[in-house]
C-alpha cells in the first residue's frame, strides 16, 4: 500500500490539543523512568520480532530517541517538539531528561487552562521566561561544591542506582576531576573493574608493527627520547635524513617522530637501521582526524615536551630542522592503536599557563562540540586516564549497563565541575518560595498566572517521584509541609530525612539545564497557533 | 671511620634522627653517628656498586628510617642496622623528597618527590611504590609535607618548581592552589605547630621568603619580609619543643614561638657557607646540628 500525506493548515482549538496528546503520549513514556525506584519501558524491536526480545530502557533520552514518529500529524507536531528539547537536555548535559519532560508537560497543562480562561499566549511566554532567571538564581543559591570519595560515591549512587559501579565512578572522579579522561568500555568478565594509565594518551600508534621492541606486549617503549613533531607526510626516505643527522650529531639514543603521514618506503630508513644499541627510532601517527584536531595535538604535546613542531601551514620543511626543535619526555610508549607520553619536559610553567588558558576557554565556550574537545585536552594534560571496565552476565546486560555508566559518569563530572543542590526535587520544590514572593507582589493577571504556573510544575518532579515509587504525591507532600526545607522524602528508605545528609544529590548543571530548557520550550509552545503540514513523499507501507 | 664534623666539598642534603643515631644524606653517600653528630661512619653500601650512592633525602620516625637516592628508596625498620633497597621504575628517579604519613604506625603511608618523575606514594611501609601524578602539571618537586590531621583530611602538600599543589585523597590526585607562581620554586613546606587551631601552613621559597596560608592551604601570602629573604632551605617544628618552628636560611636560623607571628635570629652562620639541613637537638648528648653545601656539620649550643 501506497500512502500520500496530504499538505494542510490547522487552527486553534485543535492545534492545543493535539498539541496536548502529543506531549502525553511522550512524557507519559518516560515519566515512570525518574526517580530511584522509577519503572522501566519495553520498546518492541523494528526488526526480527520473532527473535528479539523487546528493548528495555529506563532513560528519558533514550526512549524519547525511540519514538521518531506518532501516527496523528498533528500530536506528531507536538511529541517531536519535545523529543528536539529532550535531545538538547542529554546532549548539553547527559541526564535530567525525566525531569525536563515532567517539567515542560507540568507548564504546558498549567499554561493551557490559563490560556483557554482567556489569558494572552504571548505575554504569559513573556512571564515566564521572566521568571527563569529568578530560578536559576535561587538553585545558584542552594548550589555547593562536593569533593571527596565518599561524596562522589553518594551522587553516583543517585544516577545509577547501582552500588559496586557508583563506588568505582566515586574513585575515579575523585582522582581524575572534573576534566580527566575516563574511558568506559565493555569488559569480559561478570563484573566492574578500573584501570589508571599514568600520564598523557591518544588514540593513534606505530606507523609499523616492526617498530615494536618489546614482543611480548607488542609495544615499543623509549626511556629519555628526543621527540621531534611536524604535521608534514614524509614521502621519501631521504625526506627524514637531516631530522636523522641532527639526532646523530647531537647523539641522541633514542628518537620518537610524530608526523602526519609517512610512506612504507619513507618507513624503511627507519627499519633498516640495525644497530639499535647506538640509535633507535619509532615513528607515529599525529593524533587527530581533521585539522584543528591535529593542531590541537601540535599544541599540547609542543607544550608537555618542550618541541617545536615543524608546521606546513609556515612553510617549513625538513631541511630546516635542528636540535632546538626536538622535545623530550622521561618515557614513550607506543602500540599499533595508542602512545603515550609520561614526564613530558616541558617548561612546566609554560605547561600550566596551557592549562590555564585552556580552561578559561573551556568555561567562556558553550559550543558542546567545542567543550567537549576542550574538556578531552585539558583530561590529557592532567597526566593520566582511567577505564572502566563494565561485565555482565549477558551481551545486553553489559549494553545497558555500560549506558547507565556512561550516563552516570557525564553527570558525575558536571556535579564536579559545577556543584550539587539537594536532590530528589527538593531544590526545585524550593524556589516556590521566591516565585510566591513575586506573585504576591505582581498586579499583572499574566504574571501571576506565570508564577503560579511554575510554582505548581516545578513541584511537580517531586510528586512524580513519590507516584513512581508508590506513594500517594499528595500525602507525602502534605507531611512535608511541616518539616523544614531542609527536609525531603527519600523513596529507597521510605522515611523523611535531611536530604543532603543522606546524600540525596542533584547536579546542578543538570537542574538548571532541565529548568532552562522546560521553561523556555513550554512558553514558546503555548504560542503555537498554527500548524502546517507539508506534502509529504510517497511512502511504502507493507 | 670520619672524625670531627668536616667533611669538604660533600654536600649535606638532609638531616634525621632515628632515636639516638642521627644520618646524614650526602653525595657520597648515607652516614650514622651514635655519637650526636661527633663521628660519622658511613651506614649503608650498595652491593654492585663501588663508586658513592648519592643521598638526596632522609626521612625517619620511630625505629623506621627512609633515604632516598637515584633510582630507589633505601629502607630501614631498626635504625639503620639492616637496609632494603625499593627500586623504582626506569629511568632512575632522583628523589628529592620524603615525608611520612603522621599515622605512618597505622597506614604505612610514606611519600617520595623526585626531580623530574612528581610523586610516588607507598601504603605498605615503603616495600612498593606507585607513581600518583594525576593533576600535577609540574614533576619537578622539592617539598612534601604531609597534614597533621592526614588521618582525616587525607591531605598532602607538595612544593615544585612552579609552585605548591595539593592532595586531598592521600596522594591519588593532585590540585594546584593559588600560589603566586613568580614566587616558585618551593623548597620547603610545613604545617603550622597550632595546626589544629590555626590551619596554618608555612611555606619557604628559593628566592622570595616565607609564605603563609590561613587556609589549609587554599591561598597563601608572603610574610615576614623584613626578617626572611632568600632561599628558605628548611622549616621545621622540633620535637623538644613542639610550638616552636624553625626557618633556615643559607646564612641564619630563625625561630617563630607563635605559629609565625613574631620571628627572631637564633643563630647565625658564615656568609660563604650555605645551611641546607638542620636537626634539632635531643638533650646535652645530641645537640641541634646544621648542615652546610660544603659538606659542614655544626653543632649548635
Amino acid at each position: 500500500m501506497k500512502l500520500t500525506q496530504r499538505p494542510g493548515v490547522v487552527f486553534q482549538p485543535r492545534v492545543h490539543a493535539a498539541m496536548q496528546r502529543g506531549i502525553h503520549s511522550m512524557v507519559n513514556a518516560i515519566r515512570p523512568t525518574l526517580g530511584p525506584v522509577g519503572g522501566v519501558v519495553a520498546i518492541e524491536p523494528i526488526h526480527n520480532k520473532a527473535q528479539k526480545p523487546p528493548e528495555v530502557i529506563d532513560n528519558g533520552g533514550i526512549i524519547a530517541r525511540r519514538i521518531i514518529e506518532l501516527a496523528d500529524r498533528d500530536e506528531d507536531m507536538g511529541a517531536m517538539l519535545l523529543r528536539a528539547m529532550i535531545r538538547r537536555q542529554q546532549e548539553d548535559v547527559g541526564d535530567g531528561t525525566a525531569t525536563v519532560a515532567v517539567l515542560f508537560q507540568a507548564i504546558y497543562d498549567a499554561g493551557l487552562r490559563y490560556l483557554t480562561a482567556g489569558e494572552n499566549a504571548m505575554r504569559l511566554r513573556e512571564h515566564l521566561e521572566n521568571a527563569l532567571p529568578l530560578i536559576l538564581a535561587e538553585l545558584d543559591r542552594m548550589t555547593f561544591r562536593v569533593e571527596g570519595q565518599a561524596a562522589l560515591t553518594r551522587i553516583a549512587q543517585s544516577l545509577c542506582y547501582d552500588p559496586e559501579m557508583a563506588e568505582l565512578l566515586g574513585e575515579i572522579f575523585d582522582t581524575v576531576g572534573e576534566y580527566g579522561q575516563v574511558d568506559i568500555r565493555k569488559g569480559y568478565g561478570r563484573g566492574l573493574k578500573r584501570e589508571y594509565v599514568e600520564g598523557v594518551y591518544y588514540p593513534t600508534g606505530l606507523f609499523s608493527r616492526e617498530m615494536v621492541d618489546k614482543q611480548e606486549i607488542f609495544r615499543a617503549e623509549y626511556q629519555n627520547p628526543a621527540i621531534f613533531i611536524c604535521d608534514f607526510e614524509v614521502d621519501e626516505p631521504r625526506d627524514l635524513f637531516p631530522v636523522l643527522k641532527v639526532a646523530a650529531d647531537a647523539n641522541i639514543p633514542a628518537l620518537v617522530l610524530i608526523l602526519r603521514n609517512m610512506t612504507d618506503r619513507a618507513m624503511s630508513v627507519i627499519l633498516a637501521n640495525k644497530r639499535i644499541d647506538k640509535f633507535k627510532a619509532m615513528a607515529i601517527k599525529l593524533p587527530g582526524l581533521n585539522a584543528e584536531d591535529r593542531l590541537a595535538a601540535l599544541e599540547d604535546l609542543s607544550v608537555l615536551t618542550g618541541a617545536t613542531p615543524l608546521l606546513t601551514a609556515t612553510g617549513e620543511t625538513l631541511e630546516q630542522v635542528t636540535l632546538q626543535h626536538f622535545g623530550q619526555a622521561r618515557r614513550v610508549w607506543a602500540e599499533q592503536r595508542t602512545f603515550g607520553i609520561i614526564g613530558g619536559r616541558g617548561n612546566p610553567r609554560r605547561v600550566r599557563e596551557h592549562f590555564a588558558n585552556l580552561e578559561k576557554r573551556f568555561r567562556l565556550t558553550q559550543d558542546p562540540e567545542q567543550r567537549q574537545r576542550i574538556q578531552q585536552r585539558l583530561g590529557r594534560l592532567m597526566g593520566g586516564s582511567a577505564t572502566l571496565w563494565i561485565g555482565g552476565a549477558t551481551d545486553s546486560e553489559i549494553e545497558v549497563r555500560k549506558a547507565i555508566a556512561e550516563r552516570a559518569a557525564a553527570a558525575v563530572r558536571t556535579a564536579v565541575r559545577d556543584g550539587v543542590i539537594p536532590g530528589g526535587g527538593l531544590a526545585l520544590l524550593n524556589c516556590c518560595a521566591a516565585l510566591e514572593e513575586r506573585w504576591q507582589a505582581a498586579s499583572e493577571s499574566a504574571e501571576r498566572a506565570a508564577y503560579r504556573i511554575l510554582c505548581e510544575a516545578l513541584a511537580t518532579p517531586m510528586r512524580v517521584i513519590f507516584a513512581n515509587a508508590g506513594f500517594n504525591p499528595s500525602e507525602i507532600m502534605a507531611r512535608l509541609a511541616f518539616e523544614n526545607s531542609s527536609m525531603g522524602f527519600d523513596v529507597v528508605q521510605k522515611r523523611v530525612v535531611n536530604v543532603v545528609e543522606a546524600g540525596i544529590l542533584d547536579s546542578a548543571a543538570v537542574q538548571k539545564a532541565a529548568v532552562r530548557n522546560a521553561v523556555s520550550t513550554a512558553a514558546l509552545a503555548l504560542t503555537i497557533d498554527t500548524f502546517v503540514h507539508l506534502r509529504k513523499p510517497e511512502i511504502a507501507r507493507d | 671511620m670520619i672524625q670531627g664534623f668536616k667533611q669538604t666539598q660533600d654536600t649535606v642534603y638532609s638531616l634525621a634522627r632515628c632515636q639516638d643515631v642521627c644520618f646524614v644524606a650526602r653525595f657520597s653517600g648515607i652516614y650514622r653517628s651514635d655519637d650526636g653528630g661527633r663521628t660519622w661512619s658511613l651506614a649503608y653500601k650498595a652491593p654492585d656498586t663501588d663508586g658513592p650512592l648519592a643521598t638526596t633525602t632522609l626521612a625517619a620516625t620511630g625505629h623506621d628510617i627512609f633515604a632516598g637516592v637515584k633510582g630507589g628508596i633505601l629502607r630501614s625498620s631498626n635504625c639503620g642496622a639492616d637496609w632494603f633497597a625499593a627500586v623504582l621504575p626506569p629511568p632512575a628517579p632522583l628523589i628529592s623528597a620524603l615525608a611520612i604519613s603522621p599515622n605512618f604506625e597505622q597506614d604505612g603511608v610514606l611519600i617520595a618527590g623526585t626531580a623530574e618523575d612528581g610523586i610516588f606514594v607507598s601504603t605498605d611501609r615503603g616495600v612498593q611504590w606507585q607513581p600518583w601524578n594525576f593533576g600535577l602539571l609540574d614533576l619537578a618537586v622539592y617539598a612534601a609535607a604531609f597534614s597533621p590531621h592526614f588521618g582525616n583530611d587525607q591531605t598532602i602538600l607538595i612544593g615544585t618548581q612552579t609552585g605548591i599543589f595539593r592532595s586531598k585523597n592521600g596522594g591519588r590526585a593532585w590540585r594546584s592552589v593559588s600560589f603566586p607562581m613568580d614566587a616558585a620554586p618551593v623548597l620547603s613546606l610545613c604545617p603550622s605547630p597550632d595546626f589544629g587551631r590555626d590551619h596554618r601552613w608555612f611555606a619557604g621559597t628559593e628566592a622570595n621568603g616565607l609564605y603563609v596560608s590561613e587556609d589549609n592551604g587554599d591561598r597563601w601570602e608572603r610574610i615576614a619580609a623584613d626578617h626572611i629573604s632568600g632561599a628558605v632551605n628548611a622549616i621545621i617544628i622540633p620535637p623538644a619543643a613542639s610550638q616552636e618552628l624553625w626557618v633556615l636560611l643559607d646564612d641564619r636560623l630563625i625561630i617563630s614561638r607563635d605559629s609565625g607571628q613574631h620571628w627572631m635570629t637564633s643563630s647565625i652562620f658564615s656568609p660563604e657557607s650555605q645551611a641546607l639541613a638542620v636537626l634539632p637537638g635531643n638533650g646535652q648528648q645530641h645537640p641541634t646540628l646544621v648542615g652546610f653545601a660544603d659538606g659542614t656539620i655544626l653543632p649548635l649550643t
